[in-house]
């Protein structure tokens, strides 16, 4: 468990403690508190993504699953240059339909990944016909809330303006503030067309829109019944990443920097770390976490969000 | 998306007045989603009749004061008035953990988790995994530390699936979807426990053993939070959960401590000292309804289940255990649940 979490006891303190030890750490070693681990950090997640990459070329979410976009894109991400990076590549290239990118080979429904690819694509460099037809797709995808009738309900409902448009986790369903995020890097990485102009202001917009009343974001209600929902360190850190460039965001980054230090959540601490580099603004060194977890997704967040990772692949231009 | 995917119910024509169409609109809003289709007025039709549903069902209600005393003991007092086999079957346990606040009590117990890996394993199980996909948060792992379930149960990691990021499979007909994918730990369990907490719920009335399963859902495919579920309305897709998984379940409601009011999340804690267990799922939430103060004929899924999934009519559910009369204690609604209060 996390001593002291619910009172108020910072996390680094409890990495000074720890003597973690399970199944799902393969590498456990503590480390001094707020410790430059620089190198060594990064290395360790790298040669796991490596050792742990499947013979199709991608990741699982864990070793020797099967391969699905949002692990091995992030790899991919991570690895970036390396040649396991090329083969993870190929390997959603041929998952690339209709313009989407689908989420596993077992998946037929393009979905939220194809922001992840284009981003991809982006930092490589790479695959610019496929970048194209990913961002018409990005731009053409809308929660199912836009419609006619959400705006008349927006009328009776103050929770959310349903005007805004998000984006969805998959095509039918509503927009929720991860997937937006993501839409809304990729979007800003390509050239602006104003059709992707007025998605990236309404979907920023909405963002804005769902804030919860502490400054931060949840995955994408600001209150339910009337009564306010909290924040969540991964989604605000997420919504941070959407709105690069904008202003008055100064709460939000105290917030996330508090967020940081008192998550336990190794994920929150490497998607915050990622969003407040990406804003210019301090993230602690350790990156966070002192073991090597078995959770592909999270090593490869862990990488990008290390201070010599490849968190730029999140950077909107 | 393919057309077979789309959702097909009218939100409009499926509100019969103004007042239910605002309180569905309500209930998309608040949950993020405009143009909802379910709610209470998503009218839940089970496809296929479940081999149980015309036996009288044994639901046992056990005596539990506390999460430290003689839990595991209780535990298997109860199923075992159940008559429940599990030797040589694999095993997973399903608790609910959706959401963390340590003001409140939204997961299930993790004594009552730990009591069960120990129970099925005595009970001589093949094989026992723990699995959820919470629906709001990420990092299920850190949840699963919050809840204390990663500290105080014994190798957490290694009996654990996310199961919202497990490998899936398609089932073929769910609901009103061509196909729809499960996690493969789940298909393959030779029984689910639905190891569910005692709560209202602020859009289902109370979510017990057969709501439980939302968590069955990958997130790796539909979400956080599983919105594919709001758009086949929430009833409809309780029931459709109960009638895939229920013949292979078993339900262990933990009411040692439930929550009232507000809930899942934002309720208050309801002491009330006890576990409700059995094999049909429809029974053992009826029999929960009723302790509650809840009148189960007024659950639009429990309603639904009856006859087809289960029953859930108090002569037809062979009670053991403690009476309901002798552990009933009714739970504080919302206002917009008022009317499902038991006279």
């Amino acid at each position: 468990m996390v001593p002291g979490y619910q009172k108020g006891v910072l996390w680094r303190s409890f990495l000074k403690k720890s003597t973690v030890s399970s199944d799902r750490t393969i590498v456990a070693k503590s480390l001094p508190t707020g410790r430059t681990v620089g190198r060594s950090y990064l290395g360790q997640r790298l040669d796991f993504l490596r050792k742990s990459q499947n013979p199709d070329g991608g990741w699982g979410y864990f070793p020797g699953k099967a391969s699905w976009l949002e692990p091995t894109a992030y790899a991919a991400m991570a690895l970036h240059g390396d040649p396991a990076a090329d083969r993870a590549w190929k390997l959603l290239m041929s998952w690339q339909s209709n313009g989407g990118w689908r989420s596993s080979a077992s998946v037929q429904e393009p979905g939220w990944g194809t922001s992840l690819c284009v981003s991809l694509a982006q930092g490589r460099g790479d695959a610019p016909a496929a970048v194209v037809s990913g961002v018409n797709w990005l731009v053409n995808s809308v929660g199912a809330e836009t419609n006619w009738l959400g705006i008349l309900l927006g009328y009776f409902r103050h929770e959310r303006d349903l005007r805004l448009k998000a984006w969805p986790w998959k095509p039918g369903d509503s927009g929720w503030v991860e997937p937006t995020a993501h839409a809304l890097v990729a979007l800003k990485q390509v050239a602006r067309t104003s059709a992707v102009h007025d998605r990236i202001q309404s979907g920023e917009a909405q963002l804005l829109d769902v804030r919860s009343s502490d400054g931060g974001w949840n995955y994408g209600a600001r209150a339910a019944l009337g009564v306010d929902l909290p924040s969540y360190p991964e989604t605000t850190a997420l919504a941070l990443l959407g709105l690069q460039g904008r202003n008055s965001l100064d709460s939000a980054f105290d917030l996330a920097a508090r967020q940081l230090m008192e998550t336990p959540s190794p994920l929150g601490r490497g998607w915050l770390s990622i969003a407040l580099r990406l804003h210019g603004r301090p993230a602690f060194q350790d990156a966070a976490s002192s073991e090597i977890s078995t959770d592909i997704m999270l090593a490869s967040v862990e990488a990008l969000a290390a201070p010599d990772g490849n968190f730029w692949f999140m950077k909107a231009a | 998306m393919s057309e077979d995917n789309k959702p097909t119910a009218d939100p409009i024509s499926a509100a019969s007045n103004r007042r239910e169409f605002l309180a569905m609109a309500a209930a998309g809003l608040v949950a993020g989603v405009a143009g909802y289709k379910g709610g209470r007025n998503s009218r839940a039709a089970p496809t296929a009749a479940s081999p149980v549903a015309s036996r009288s069902e044994r639901v046992a209600i056990i005596k539990a004061a506390s999460y430290t005393h003689d839990l595991e003991s209780r535990m298997l007092q109860g199923i075992r008035e159940c008559n429940l086999d599990v030797s040589g079957k694999t095993v997973l346990l399903k608790p609910n953990f959706v959401e963390f606040d340590p003001k409140t009590c939204i997961n299930t117990d993790v004594a009552v988790v730990a009591a069960a890996l120990n129970v099925f394993r005595t009970l001589g199980a093949a094989h026992v995994q723990i699995g959820e996909g919470p629906g709001h948060r990420r990092d299920t792992f850190a949840m699963a530390e919050l809840t204390r379930y990663r500290s105080e149960i014994p190798k957490f990691d290694a009996n654990f699936v996310d199961l919202n990021r497990d490998d899936v499979t398609a089932v073929k007909n769910f609901a009103d979807r061509k196909e729809f994918f499960f996690p493969n730990s789940v298909l393959r369990a030779d029984l689910i426990v639905s190891l569910a907490k005692m709560k209202t719920h602020h859009w289902a009335g109370a979510t017990l053993s057969m709501k439980n399963y939302f968590g069955l859902v990958p997130g790796s495919i539909y979400g956080w939070p599983k919105n594919e579920l709001h758009y086949i309305g929430i009833p409809k897709s309780i029931v459709e959960l109960t009638r895939v998984f229920g013949p292979k379940s078993f339900a262990i409601v933990d009411g040692i401590v439930g929550m009232e009011g507000n809930g899942p999340i934002q309720g208050t804690p309801k002491p009330l000292g006890v576990l409700v267990m059995g094999s049909n799922l429809p029974a053992v939430d009826a029999t929960c309804c009723r302790i509650m103060g809840i009148d189960p004929t007024k659950v639009e899924y429990l309603e639904t289940a009856n006859g087809t999934l289960g029953v859930t009519g108090e002569t037809q559910i062979a009670q053991v255990g403690e009476t309901i009369a002798s552990v009933r204690t009714n739970f504080q609604l919302i206002k917009e649940f008022n009317q499902i209060r038991m006279g």
